[in-house]
């Protein structure tokens, strides 16, 4: 099974041209803390409630990734005992891009996709990543599909993919204009249900902002 | 966190007291799946001893909910002090279970 972090950035590849769809880099900072801070939630490594976010178990897990979130949440975790979910996030989120690099390297070494590197006019640097064996992705947005249009109850898991596929717009991906639209009042209803996953989109919502803010104010 | 639970002809009423937060869920998680003996299952939810959930606990409480539903049962909870109450209305978990006044009143919407 893949971590978050890989299913988030594998979820953010375009299949066919093996490129990231369009989402500001800020955000995707936010949304692979938040899918690293989930992972450790379901690992029984961190446990939130409404105040904040404790680190309960310090034991690495054998992941580079969710390992150095754990070690920097533990560290915050020594100096003060009132870590807040949003601090947290931030945190993690500085060191969003290096978690990428070692995803993708992952998914690469899984046989999931395989790297290209091309010239753009024969002159810029190309990179691409064109998924080989995209069972997992199908797999995912098939699941998603089932809970999103349906009255069944989801797994934790579940709940966390949701979080994440919201959170970079994603669900236009899982499902069609009309689902998404007759969906909108589930996926609301079901993004609420991690706390990490509210501070997630409340996060993303408030980069998004200060995005359009820059950009009209400038 | 203690567990405890008692049968009310064909439901099974479970008292959980203390603390819900990912020190008690594995055990929690193990008894209430326990409970799930009928056919359907009926569980009742006693929360009024109850003095804190966190994610965790909501957790244990999302799989529980998901059996139920797989195996076309009923579960509700009861008696929940208003800090526990608050983090089900965030969460939007309110949705999922019938939440009722009293440990009573849970039996009584799962028969």
């Amino acid at each position: 099974m893949l971590s978050f972090p890989e299913e988030i950035v594998l979820l953010l590849l375009d299949e066919t041209k093996g490129e990231f769809v369009p989402l500001p880099e800020s955000v995707f900072a936010i949304v692979m803390s938040g899918a690293a801070l989930m992972d450790l939630a379901l690992h029984n490594r961190i446990d939130t409630d409404l105040e904040k976010l404790m680190v309960v178990d310090r034991t690495p897990l054998g992941d580079d990734i969710l390992d150095d979130v754990l070690s920097g949440l533990a560290g915050l975790c020594d100096k003060r005992t009132d870590l807040e979910i949003g601090e947290a996030l931030y945190e993690a989120a500085l060191d969003a891009e290096e978690y990428r690099a070692r995803a993708l390297k992952r998914l690469i070494a899984h046989g999931i996709l395989r790297e290209e590197n091309g010239r753009h006019l024969w002159i810029f640097r190309t990179r691409r990543y064109p998924v080989i064996d995209n069972v997992e992705q199908q797999e995912v947005r098939t699941r998603l599909r089932r809970i999103l249009l349906s009255d069944e109850i989801p797994d934790p898991r579940d709940v966390v993919l949701i979080c994440l596929v919201d959170a970079c717009a994603l669900s236009g991906f899982v499902l069609s204009g009309q689902e998404l639209e007759a969906a909108t009042p589930r996926i609301e209803q079901l993004r609420k249900m991690d706390l990490i996953g509210q501070a997630v989109t409340r996060a993303a919502s408030e980069t998004e902002a200060i995005i359009k803010f820059a950009a009209t104010t400038m | 966190m203690e567990i405890s639970q008692e049968r009310d002809g064909d439901v099974v009423i479970v008292r959980l007291s203390g603390r819900l937060d990912s020190s008690a869920a594995p055990a929690a998680e193990e008894r209430l799946s326990a409970a799930l003996t009928g056919d359907p299952p009926r569980v009742a939810i006693d929360m009024s001893d109850l003095a804190y959930i966190s994610s965790a606990g909501l957790r244990v409480l999302l799989v529980l909910a998901k059996k139920v539903q797989q195996q076309k049962g009923k579960v509700a909870l009861g008696g929940l002090a208003a800090n526990v109450r608050e983090v089900f209305t965030v969460s939007g978990f309110d949705t999922i279970f019938p939440i009722e006044a009293d440990a009573a009143a849970a039996a009584a919407a799962v028969r």
